[in-house]
């Protein structure tokens, strides 16, 4: 039989992961809430519960573990924080080019402090005219010398306005079709973060504009070959970000589908539970399905991921399945809650907020489609 | 020239761990009427919370002076991943006692088997334990392990004032106020959970526990005569299981919220307790 | 002539406890029903205490019903010493094989029993709520379970062993007529230096003292949050009640353990029992041994406390009290200015 269980120690994780949101992240939630922005103290708490040091090799002072570990801990304090959850999945994003196509004195250099959380990581792709489409972008470097110098600006970048390392795509200014990923970091001068985002939702999570001014980039910086920079990101925020989605969606499912049974074990009508009613128990199901077929497709995807196969084609799947089913479990939960789904007190009004930003992160359904669609075909 | 011997001291610390049904499922507990035991119900089994408090003592020494940390259980097989959970917070060594003959033990077995663990385990300078268990709440074990060892026991303490060794002083809790306790090691402590904050699980600790592995002691591995553990070893049995019945019939009072508050005040008055 | 001869019972045996010279009521309590097990038994009842200076505690164990007394005075007993008490109190035990002995669910008496019984290697059972015997004449031992009462029986070996809390039992009238004996204990002569006690410091309970509220308002994991338990504790305020609380509620750190009515905490016999946002969780309805009126306030018409109450209001304590107040100090109001 295909082994479709956990293992000891995976459920140990997940047991530490949930311990640590419940603890050290919940009580930050109203603050986040209200403010939009990001909890200092959680980053904190993230970094010393080694959160961001999952996926780094143990020789960089990273934990070496695998990507099922990661999507478990993204999975359980996604449950607690779809916010805190965001912010951790797009360290990961800024951490894998680094590990993938990093010279060995890049990752000296970096890893150990992303490992901590002395360093804070973002990827910045997406721009104003190309995000689905990374071909589509504006941001341009040219040669000087043994420096690059990139001019541009990126929109949309989650932790734009806390990360220090940044891993940055851009263009050849005179080649189209020829593509450079470099690692910036606050070091240099010639960038910066402008403008931030207000979020209906998730808020706790940064979003923000990032613009590079004549920024002076060391060839040392490149991440992979020069030319090849589409590869670096690709394989970053193809897997890795769609992959990160998978654990972001999957736990506020999760939190949708407990708080619902909560509410209708609780809530009288009719002098019994609303959970005795069937069209209650018709949501409940449909949030469980969902949660359930989630839960499979994304673990099959991390477990190829583990093994080193391709999976783009399958996290494309997951993350389209997983972030539909979220914002429909949001609104079931919301409508299981009558009224009181709508009073900011109770959590399910945040869900539903939440699960819309949740829908177009790292790819739209639309785009997610296109990619199944020619998987399908090919 | 003369060379400063420094004397090396390993403190020895055994921590007692149960694992019992998740207390904030407590409520999904039933008992079995034919058995007389409980009926778990896909109620998880975690460590005692208390217990967590006590393994908190002992890692928070480790990180002071030199310790060692045995972790140690009676239970099932499956209690083997409480064991686990203590050798990822931090135990160096996890001893699970484990035979079917142990099972059905009433408090006086259950410390009995415990202490011939702990003299098999060799040299202890401290063992604690959580004051009591959210399961069975006796409080007999700690002190019971103690009178087995032979050694000197505090229950309920509340602070751990000192720990050179061999003395340690410590706080602890009595009816409305507090003993200061002088005790030489080796002793016995019981905690409660005033004395400080358990931590939680860490991904590197879990990993770090991959080497460790977990000692599953049966009757054979202590020694014991099947007649002197389990349920042929307790004094005390279960002999019958009632249940409650209600001797007052409640009357409902209904209305709006402002008509129920009125009523039961008028309730209230009528009984003269207003 | 041959009378048929019973086989000799012990003596039914309560370990009384002192502190700075004032026995404390629970001994007094377990005397009383010490004296229905023994005439049932066709024994007597023994008392032993421990102290220094405690002459004077001798005649208010017999007039509680002890025929016998056995006194350790000196100054080193003044304090609850575990090594020294558990060697003299066990000595005295396997000398003379009382049937069963009680203890008070105190501080000292949660430490002795369970060390005495390990050195007699006997049964104990804690937080017993009743004692009875059965038909074999071994005492019964009750406790209550999930969801129901347990009997614990300890069938083959003496004596059988019982902790009981204050307030289980009703403090049985004094009777001066009594007579007893008292046999002065000789002390064993050896130096007890593993454990020792530096300082005792006593604090005041806050609040109306739980076992002597005419009123008490417990409260339960339904309070929430701390927001919730506050208006809770302003029930009890309002009503000048004493604040009682479920073990839920001191684990979430809403309040003290001290303030925890139930089988491990404390017993109150109030005129009136308000429990608020509590499920009548058999651990906690059991330190409420008696009550006039006994009234719940809960979210959930199903829940069990239901079953054991006169009055029940079905609603979320968090919005339902701040009403319930505001009638109550209205109320009031008008009582003043009457």
């Amino acid at each position: 039989m295909i082994d479709f269980t956990f293992t000891e120690e995976q459920e140990m994780f997940r047991k530490a992961a949930r311990e640590f949101a419940e603890t050290k992240i919940a009580p930050r939630v109203a603050e986040m809430e209200e403010t939009g922005e990001v909890s200092d103290a959680v980053v904190k708490a993230m970094g010393e519960a080694e959160m961001m040091a999952i996926t780094i090799p143990e020789e960089y002072g990273g934990l070496g573990l695998g990507y099922t570990e990661r999507l478990i801990a993204i999975e359980e304090v996604s449950r607690v924080s779809v916010a805190a959850a965001m912010m951790l999945q797009v360290f990961a994003l800024g951490i894998e080019p680094i590990v993938k196509f990093g010279s060995e004195d890049l990752k000296k250099k970096y890893l150990p402090g992303l490992a901590t959380g002395e360093r804070l990581s973002t990827t910045a792709v997406t721009e104003a005219t190309g995000g689905s489409d990374p071909s589509g972008i504006r941001s341009s470097y040219k040669k000087d010398g043994d420096d690059f110098i990139l001019n541009g600006r990126k929109c949309f970048i989650t932790n734009s306005h806390i990360a220090d390392t940044v891993t940055v795509l851009a263009k050849d200014e005179d080649d189209p079709k020829a593509f450079c990923a470099f690692v910036l970091d606050k070091d240099m001068a010639g960038w910066k973060a402008t403008h931030k985002e207000h979020k209906f939702g998730m808020r706790g999570c940064n979003t923000g504009e990032l613009a590079f001014e004549n920024c002076r980039i060391p060839a040392s910086q490149m991440l992979g070959e020069e030319g090849k920079g589409l590869r670096v990101t690709m394989s970053a925020i193809g897997d890795v970000g769609r992959g990160g989605m998978v654990g972001v969606a999957l736990g506020l499912q999760a939190a949708c589908l407990e708080e619902s049974i909560k509410f209708a074990n609780e809530r009288i009508l009719y002098g019994k539970p609303i959970a005795a009613l069937q069209t209650i128990q018709n949501k409940l199901a449909d949030m469980k399905i969902d949660l359930e077929a989630g839960r499979l497709l994304g673990y099959r995807a991390a477990a190829m991921q583990d093994k080193g196969l391709r999976s783009s084609n399958e996290f494309a799947v997951a993350k389209y399945y997983t972030t539909e089913a979220c914002q429909r479990a949001a609104k079931m939960a919301v409508d299981i809650h009558g009224g009181y789904g709508c009073m900011e007190e109770y959590a399910v009004s945040r869900y539903l907020r939440d699960a819309y930003v949740v829908g177009p992160s790292a790819g739209t359904s639309d785009i997610m489609k296109v990619i199944i669609g020619r998987w399908a075909l090919s | 020239m003369r060379s400063q011997n420094r004397i090396h001291i390993m403190l020895n610390i055994v921590v007692c761990v149960k694992a019992v049904p998740d207390p904030k499922e407590a409520c999904n507990i039933k008992i079995d009427p034919a058995t007389k035991t409980l009926l778990r119900c896909d109620v998880p089994m975690v460590v005692n919370p208390l217990d967590k408090n006590a393994m908190e003592v002992a890692l928070q020494l480790k990180e002071k002076t030199d310790v060692r940390i045995t972790v140690l259980s009676m239970g099932p097989p499956e209690a083997g991943n409480i064991v686990k959970e203590g050798l990822a917070l931090g135990a160096d060594r996890g001893i699970l006692l484990s035979d079917p003959a142990f099972g059905g033990a009433d408090t006086f077995a259950t410390a009995f088997t415990l202490a011939k663990g702990i003299e098999k385990i060799g040299h202890h300078d401290v063992i604690l334990c959580g004051m009591a268990s959210s399961d069975g709440s006796t409080e007999w074990v700690g002190p019971q392990i103690a009178t087995f060892l032979k050694l000197p026991v505090v229950t309920m303490v509340k602070e751990i004032v000192k720990t050179d060794v061999p003395w340690w002083k410590v706080k602890a809790s009595i009816d409305n106020g507090y003993r200061l306790m002088q005790v030489k090691l080796p002793a016995v402590f019981t905690v409660t959970r005033e004395v400080n904050t358990p931590r939680t699980l860490s991904f590197s600790g879990i990993i770090k526990a991959r080497k460790k592995e977990i000692e599953q002691w049966g009757i054979d591995d202590l020694g014991v005569s099947s007649e002197s553990v389990g349920l042929k070893g307790s004094p005390t049995i279960v002999s019958q299981l009632k249940t409650t019945e209600g001797k007052r019939e409640v009357e409902f009072i209904k209305g709006t919220r402002a008509e129920k508050a009125e009523f039961l005040v008028q309730k209230l008055i009528g009984t003269g307790l207003l | 002539m041959m009378a048929e001869q019973k086989n000799k019972v012990g003596p039914v045996w309560v370990i009384a406890e002192q502190i700075d010279c004032r026995l404390l009521s629970v001994s007094t309590q377990l005397i009383g029903q010490a004296r229905k097990l023994a005439d049932e038994l066709n024994t007597s009842v023994e008392a032993v205490l421990l102290g220094d200076g405690i002459e004077g505690q001798i005649q208010e164990l017999i007039a509680a019903g002890a025929k016998r007394v056995y006194l350790g005075n000196a100054p080193e007993l003044a304090f609850y010493h575990p090594e020294r008490y558990t060697e003299i109190i066990v000595n005295l035990a396997e000398g003379h094989k009382p049937e069963i002995i009680l203890i008070g669910s105190t501080a000292m008496g949660r430490e002795l029993a369970p060390q005495m019984a390990a050195r007699l290697k006997t049964g104990l059972t804690a937080h017993c709520i009743d004692l009875v015997l059965d038909e074999d004449k071994n005492l019964e031992q009750h406790i209550p379970a999930y969801g129901g009462l347990l009997s614990i029986v300890c069938p083959k070996r003496r004596p059988q062993m019982a902790t009981v809390a204050s307030g289980v039992f009703t403090t049985p009238e004094p009777d001066e007529t009594r007579t007893g004996e008292v046999i002065e204990l000789l002390l064993p002569d050896i130096v007890y230096d593993r454990i020792e006690t530096l300082q005792v410091v006593r604090e005041e309970p806050k609040g109306v003292p739980l076992e002597s509220a005419d009123i008490v308002v417990a409260g339960g994991a339904g309070a929430g949050d701390l927001e919730g338990w506050h208006k809770i504790a302003d029930l009890a305020n309002c009503l000048n009640g004493a604040l009682g609380a479920t073990r839920p509620a001191v684990d979430e750190g809403w309040t003290e353990l001290t303030t925890m009515i139930g089988q491990s905490g404390k017993m109150v016999s109030p005129q009136l029992y308000i429990g608020v946002g509590l499920s009548g969780e058999q651990q906690h309805l059991v330190g409420v041994v008696d009550a006039k009126v006994m009234v719940a306030i809960n979210i959930d018409n199903r829940s069990p406390v239901f079953e054991q109450v006169d009055y029940g209001i079905v609603d979320d304590c968090r919005e339902f009290l701040p009403v319930l107040i505001e009638k109550i100090k209205a109320y009031q109001e008008r009582l003043v200015t009457c």
